[in-house]
C-alpha cells in the first residue's frame, strides 16, 4: 500500500472523480472491517461499521490535511465512529465475572487446547471496561505500537501505556490460569 | 491482584496479537461505492433561512426576555405583599411604557397578563403567517 496512491486518489476525488474513491476502499477495507470486527466481534456488524466509517472518510475527504498520513487519519475516524457505534448499541459480550472459569490446564493430562484459552482470553478482553478495552483492542491491530494506536484513539502515549498496563493486569487478574500455566506446546 | 509478570505479559501479546484476519466480502467494496455514489447524487443540505429567521428570533428573544423581567418582578412583589400581609398581582412598572397600553398600576392584574398573552399571540401569529407567505 502506497501512501502516494491515496494522496493521488483523494486528489482526484476532491477533484470529482468519485469513482477514484473505489481505490481507497480496495485497499483499506481488509483493515477497516477487521478493526471493527475486533470491536464487535460480528462479521456483518462489522461490514456495516466499516461501510461507514468509508462514507465519512469521503465526506470529510477536505479535511484530511496531508502532514498526517492517510491511514492514520483513517483509522483515527474509524476507531471514533466504531466507539460511538458500540457505546450506541454495545456488542453482545458478557461481564468479566460471567466468563466461566476454564478448567484448570494442570489436573488434565495435555493442558487447556491453545484455541480454547485464546478464544476465552479475546472474550475477557471485550469484557474491560471500554477504556481499557478499546486501548488493548487498538494496540494488538496495530501490531503493538504504541505510537498507532495512541494516535488511532487521540489520546497521549503515556494514557495508552498506563491504560494498556491496568487492562492487562484485570486480564490476568480474571483469567489466572490461563495466563499462569507455560504453554506446553511452545517447549 | 496478582501483580503482571513478564510471562503473563508475554502471553497475553502472544495471544491478542496473534488475531485471525477475516476477508471482506465480494460485494463489500460495491456496495460502499453505491452508498457514495448516492451521497454524491444526493442535493445538498438545505441550509437554515438565518436571514428570515433573523427577526423573529430577535422578537421571540425580546418577548423571552420581557417575560422573564415580568416574572421576576411579580415574583419579588409577590413576596413583599406577603410579607406585608397584602396580596395584589399586576404587572410591573416597566411593562407600562414599554406596551404603551397606559396600565395603571392598581390594573386588574388578571386584565393586565391576558392583554400581555393576547399580544403575543397576536405578534407569533402574524410574524409565522408573513414568513409563510414568503416562503410560498
Amino acid at each position: 500500500m502506497s501512501a502516494n496512491d491515496d494522496q493521488t486518489d483523494v486528489e482526484r476525488v476532491l477533484a470529482g472523480d468519485i469513482s477514484a474513491f473505489e481505490g481507497i476502499v480496495r485497499r483499506w477495507q481488509g483493515p477497516l472491517i477487521n478493526l471493527a470486527y475486533r470491536f464487535c466481534r460480528d462479521r456483518g456488524r462489522a461490514e456495516e461499521m466499516a461501510q461507514e466509517a468509508f462514507l465519512r472518510a469521503y465526506r470529510a475527504l477536505a479535511q484530511w490535511r496531508k502532514d498526517a498520513v492517510f491511514s492514520t487519519w483513517l483509522f483515527a475516524l474509524a476507531t471514533n465512529l466504531y466507539r460511538s457505534e458500540l457505546r450506541r448499541i454495545p456488542a453482545r459480550m458478557l461481564s468479566l465475572e460471567d466468563i466461566p472459569e476454564p478448567p484448570d490446564a494442570r489436573d488434565s493430562d495435555g493442558g487447556l487446547e491453545d484455541q480454547d484459552r485464546d478464544v476465552a482470553v479475546r472474550r475477557a478482553v471485550l469484557a474491560l471496561p471500554a477504556k481499557y478495552r478499546e486501548t488493548l483492542i487498538l494496540f494488538y491491530f496495530h501490531d503493538m505500537d504504541i505510537t498507532s494506536a495512541a494516535r488511532s484513539l487521540g489520546l497521549p502515549e503515556g494514557t495508552v501505556k498506563a491504560r494498556l498496563f491496568r487492562g492487562r493486569e484485570i486480564l490476568r487478574s480474571k483469567l489466572p490460569q490461563l495466563l499462569a500455566v507455560p504453554r506446553l506446546k511452545e517447549a | 491482584m496478582r501483580r503482571l509478570t513478564g510471562h503473563d505479559e508475554g502471553e497475553i501479546n502472544r495471544i491478542l496479537s496473534r488475531e485471525d484476519e477475516i476477508l471482506p466480502s465480494s460485494g463489500f467494496a460495491a456496495s460502499v461505492m453505491d452508498a457514495v455514489r448516492r451521497e454524491a447524487a444526493a442535493p445538498p443540505p438545505i441550509p437554515f433561512p438565518w436571514k428570515r429567521a433573523l427577526p423573529g428570533l430577535v422578537v421571540g428573544g425580546f418577548v423571552l426576555a420581557m417575560v422573564f423581567v415580568t416574572v421576576v418582578a411579580a415574583t419579588v412583589q409577590l413576596i413583599r405583599s406577603a410579607t406585608s400581609g397584602h396580596f395584589s398581582m399586576s404587572l410591573p412598572r416597566l411593562l407600562t411604557p414599554i406596551l404603551g397600553l397606559g396600565l395603571q398600576e392598581n390594573l386588574a392584574s388578571a386584565a393586565g397578563w391576558t392583554v400581555l398573552a393576547l399580544l403575543v399571540t397576536f405578534v407569533s401569529v402574524r410574524l409565522s403567517m408573513r414568513l409563510a407567505s414568503r416562503g410560498a
